[in-house]
């Protein structure tokens, strides 16, 4: 090549550069994503819902097989900061009918994106909760779970008020976590949601995960830390989690699903589980979880 | 290669005329700002932060406060000091902004901070928001993790005899 021409192609480069630059954004914001209102967002929410019921039978990775198992008491091993507090789910199966009510009403208040084409004809989905044999599925919230052993960052851990959490920034995705989850509860997040327009913050108060990172069912960590604060600030009273329900149990039609305090006499959750046979997963039932399912014997 | 050149400077040109004439204007770096002094406001007429940032004792946030707020005082007109006639006519003014400050919190979205249960345990604005806004310095705070964890753990502020409080991750992370 010339000198000559080499230094006309390297001018002109850099004379558009100049130019253009700083102007590609608006030179392809036709190019952007569409932006959808919430309410056709819910609606594409619930379609994903259908589908995912409709897939249900066909791809469940572990057969429910419930055993027996006694209420779920303290936490143990005992935590390190002690709490009265120890939170979890009943799902009454007499009433369940696998209606998938909660799934919509989970996926609106976590923000839960869809996924790509692909991935729900194969049926993967990022559902909190998962239909399997036509019982709601999600994290046990176990005192031994698993999970959180093998993080190797230290994303998963337990709250003294027995919850399993997750810390989405520290999560840098090995999913190890999802692979020692007998129930497949933790859904890996391979797409970038936002990017591809396949999330919607309906919640505020919950963050939308980035992609690459592991999400489960958080028991609706929000709302409780959010009454827990204001039980510290205005009521100014000893804080047990009364009166807070998950989006799940909320949105139940059948009223299957109770939220609660196990460590509570008086909550809610063990009226309820009182006199009940409970059940648990096979494969969890030897991690002491704290959702759990009733059956039988009023 | 004339022609090259001259239609380069020309759209060179162009580009800039239209960003001087048809942009819109540069936003001042703190809007408003102008008008308020909160050495004027502060200890000298015994208000609390809370009484402008509403929210500060029992919210999570501490909001800014709006020109009806502003106007709680002000209705009565002043009669000194040089800023006066300004203020006067920004408030007759309506135009003027009805939420004149624009300030965007910076708390990252997966972190949660409520004030109320802060000033609930006696922590006062000054601990954590320094005396800089007496001076009218506004801005600036660099909030760490690391800030909040060591008094949490009770590591500073060992004079204040603050509580100790939970530093497990969900306690503070969504």
């Amino acid at each position: 090549m010339e000198r000559r021409c080499f230094l006309k192609i390297m001018g002109t480069l850099t004379a558009s550069f100049m130019l253009f630059g700083c102007r590609l954004e608006g030179i392809f914001k036709s190019a952007e994503k569409q932006v959808s209102n919430s309410i056709d967002f819910a609606n594409r929410v619930a379609k994903e819902v259908k589908q995912a019921l409709s897939k249900s039978g066909e791809s469940s990775l572990f057969s429910l097989n419930l055993v027996k198992v006694t209420m779920p008491g303290e936490m143990n091993p005992p935590m390190p900061v002690l709490s009265r507090n120890r939170f979890g789910m009943a799902i009454d199966l007499d009433l369940c009918n696998g209606c998938g009510e909660c799934i919509y009403a989970c996926n609106l208040e976590n923000n839960i994106p869809l996924v790509t084409q692909e991935e729900s004809a194969k049926g993967r989905f990022l559902h909190w909760i998962s239909m399997v044999d036509g019982v709601p599925v999600m994290c046990g919230h176990c005192s031994f779970a698993p999970c959180e052993k093998v993080c190797p960052t230290g994303a998963a851990t337990h709250t003294p008020d027995g919850l399993s959490t997750m810390v989405y920034k520290r999560c840098a995705g090995s999913r190890f976590c999802g692979a020692n989850c007998p129930i497949n509860a933790r859904k890996f997040n391979y797409n970038n949601a936002q990017e591809l327009g396949l999330s919607y913050q309906f919640n505020p108060k919950v963050p939308l995960r980035t992609a690459k990172v592991m999400e489960k069912c958080s028991l609706c960590i929000q709302r409780l830390q959010d009454d827990r604060l204001r039980h510290k600030t205005v009521l100014d009273s000893e804080w047990d989690g009364r009166g807070v329900k998950t989006a799940c149990a909320a949105a139940c039609p059948k009223k299957a699903i109770t939220f609660g305090n196990w460590l509570n006499p008086e909550s809610e959750l063990v009226k309820v589980a009182r006199g009940r046979e409970i059940y648990a997963p096979k494969a969890l039932a030897h991690l002491d979880p704290s959702v759990v399912y009733l059956k039988g014997k009023r | 290669m004339k022609y090259f050149v001259v239609i380069i400077v020309a759209l060179f040109s162009a580009f800039i005329m239209a960003d001087l004439f048809f942009a819109p204007p540069a936003a001042p770096l703190r809007q408003g700002s102008r008008f308020f002094r909160h050495q004027l406001h502060g200890e000298n007429i015994g208000l609390e932060c809370a009484a402008c940032h509403q929210g500060a004792e029992v919210l999570d946030h501490a909001y800014m406060p709006s020109k009806s707020d502003c106007l709680a005082c002000h209705r009565l007109p002043l009669t000194e000091g040089p800023m006066a006639e300004s203020l006067d006519s920004a408030f007759a003014d309506d135009t003027y902004p009805f939420y004149n400050w624009n300030v965007k919190s910076k708390l990252p979205e997966h972190v949660v901070f409520h004030h109320g249960v802060h000033a609930k345990a006696k922590v006062s604005c000054e601990d954590c928001h320094g005396s800089r806004y007496k001076d009218d310095l506004y801005g600036g705070e660099k909030f760490t993790m690391k800030f909040c964890t060591d008094c949490h753990q009770g590591k500073t502020f060992s004079t204040k005899n603050f509580r100790t409080a939970a530093v497990y991750c969900g306690a503070c992370h969504r």
